[in-house]
């Protein structure tokens, strides 16, 4: 499904990426982990075409999606990227900003089912549906992040720090989301601190250090492996 | 925090936005105007209300392209200009042909094919210098956005004051009314035919603004823009797109606006640039980049001006709203409905 071949992309002189290659497969849940500053977020936005790659190779369903202007990426190759500062529209009801997210689809009926989904995954979101969404609290924006995310019926979705800043109950609701997308038949990149709970819930991973893959393999193998279990699990 | 709470809560929802600085101002404008209509008559007031109209939709139309473009926009007097000049070259020779050939019916259609032109004129031109100027400015400046638009318009505007003087020259380009029909009478106020329609006018147009920034799928994506352009680009919104429309919008309006006070202000080169004075007050007055305040502010500037040159003197009337607009930025310093939903996660 996605496959990034040597991917090389920073921001100005700075790169930070360097020579990243991975594939997520159709239906796979996979996580990419790593600590602060190794260029996890840049490889989400690079793929979602907000930072433009400087060299290397990245293919949605086959096809070059590298350098495509990133409205385009999300309206035309069904890639939906929902970003770590989450980016919602503050100033707009919970549904206006429901309603953009399925803005590429025009077909009414759709937008409300794909709406129904929403709000049976996140019934807060239901309570809250005309509450602006600056008002909301940390918990309640990542669950309309996510919202918002599927709402465009993606097939591959970008997800950046679900976990960032939530409470630990809250941080397990938004897991169980996810992998509740997964059975859906939504295949997720997910890029996370959390290593821990991560490892558990996905089927692969990929470990990004200094802006190259160090590891990767099954999720159930790098939660036995010495190096993660040393540098991020602190065993 | 707590008392605040506590304080409030004794209050039902509208009553609580009775109390608020928007609030207010409103109660104080509406206070303002019953006043003003019974000290200084009913005329006073119906020319408060017909040009507010107007700068409401200029002011609008200025918002929007600095919230959504972030384009701090001193043309926007010309677009007002043209639509002057394009009102005046249609109606003209066709108020020439009536004369010649009375019509009822062309004499009560002519003044709106002259509106229409220069509403069609001003998105046009919106769009040309959007795709001529603002695009390619887009797409070699990264830092001082603001500064570098900004000196743009400036630029823009003297190029296109100069560009109709050379033209069509300095002179006055007038009508005196644009129905020539007896006054109506509007509870006992005797109300010209031009100001009721315009004033019909600018409250439809108004409303229809209203509406498709509000429920249309296009206009919730230029609002998108404004609050958000990385999260726009994340759902799919083309952003050349909304750009060319935004500013579209913004001139058509303001061209709509010059084209329905032609028979206020005569067209020449500089006609615009009271207007655009006119909108900046209200901008600033509301707070930058809100279109929904820009909307109301455009009456209680309206109305301040009929109020200071009726009461205090007809030079006096830029004076007395820059000074009301100093005390307000220094008590409020984001506007008067200037109220920023935005949240610690997102900032």
């Amino acid at each position: 499904m996605l496959e990034l071949n040597n991917l090389n992309a920073g921001y100005g002189f700075l790169q930070v990426l360097w020579d990243v290659s991975l594939h997520v497969d159709d239906g796979e849940f996979v996580a990419l982990v790593g600590p602060n500053g190794a260029g996890k977020s840049t490889t989400l936005k690079t793929i979602s075409g907000l930072v433009k790659p400087a060299s290397g190779e990245v293919n949605l369903n086959g096809s070059p999606i590298a350098g495509m202007e990133a409205h385009k990426i999300s309206a035309e190759r069904g890639l939906s990227y929902i970003s770590e500062s989450l980016n919602l529209f503050t100033g707009m009801s919970v549904h206006e900003n429901l309603l953009l997210g399925a803005y590429i689809i025009e077909d009414r009926r759709k937008q409300r089912e794909t709406q129904d989904f929403v709000y049976e995954l996140f019934p807060r979101l239901k309570e809250r549906s005309n509450q602006l969404a600056g008002t909301l609290s940390g918990g309640e924006r990542k669950m309309l992040a996510i919202g918002r995310g599927i709402m465009s019926e993606p097939s591959m979705l970008l997800v950046d720090e679900p976990s960032l800043g939530l409470a630990p109950n809250l941080t397990m609701d938004v897991f169980h989301a996810l992998e509740t997308l997964r059975q859906s038949g939504v295949t997720i990149l997910l890029v996370e601190q959390n290593v821990n709970t991560t490892l558990k819930i996905t089927d692969r991973a990929y470990v990004l250090e200094q802006g190259q893959i160090v590891l990767e393999g099954p999720s159930k193998e790098l939660l036995k492996n010495e190096h993660v279990r040393s540098a991020y699990l602190g065993v | 925090m707590q008392s605040v709470e506590a304080q409030t809560g004794y209050f039902p929802g509208f009553l609580r936005q009775l109390f608020s600085a928007a609030g207010l101002t409103l109660l104080a404008t509406i206070t303002v105007a019953i006043a003003t209509f019974v000290i200084a008559g009913p005329f006073v007031l119906v020319n408060a209300i017909v040009t507010g109209g107007m700068w409401a939709l200029m002011a609008a139309g200025l918002s929007l392209v600095f919230g959504v473009m972030n384009i701090v926009n001193f043309a926007h007097g010309e677009f007002f200009m043209v639509g002057t000049l394009v009102a005046y070259f249609v109606f003209t020779p066709l108020s020439e042909y009536l004369k010649a050939n009375p019509s009822p019916l062309l004499a009560a259609v002519a003044p709106f094919a002259g509106i229409l032109a220069a509403l069609v004129v001003g998105a046009v031109l919106g769009v040309v210098i959007e795709k001529l100027v603002f695009l390619q400015l887009r797409k070699r400046t990264k830092e001082q956005w603001i500064m570098n638009s900004f000196l743009l318009t400036v630029g823009l505007s003297v190029i296109l004051i100069n560009g109709v003087q050379i033209v069509w020259g300095p002179d006055f380009k007038g009508i005196t009314r644009y129905w020539d029909v007896p006054p109506i009478d509007v509870f006992g106020v005797t109300v010209s035919v031009d100001r009721a329609v315009v004033f019909i006018l600018a409250m439809v147009t108004m409303g229809l603004f209203w509406f498709f920034l509000r429920r249309t799928r296009t206009g919730r994506a230029i609002r998108a823009v404004s609050q958000d352009e990385t999260g726009a680009l994340m759902m799919g919104i083309d952003m050349n797109r909304i750009q060319v429309l935004t500013l579209a919008l913004s001139s058509a309006l303001a061209a709509l606006a010059g084209a329905s006070l032609l028979f206020m202000f005569p067209s020449y080169p500089t006609v615009g640039l009271k207007p655009l004075y006119i909108a900046w007050y209200v901008v600033i007055l509301v707070g930058m980049g809100n279109v929904a305040g820009a909307l109301v502010g455009g009456f209680i500037v309206a109305l301040l001006q009929t109020m200071t040159s009726y009461f205090i003197g007809p030079g006096w009337e830029d004076v007395i709203p820059t000074a009301f607009v100093m005390l307000i930025l220094l008590v409020r310093p984001s506007g008067l409905f200037g109220s920023e939903v935005k949240g610690i996660h997102e900032r």
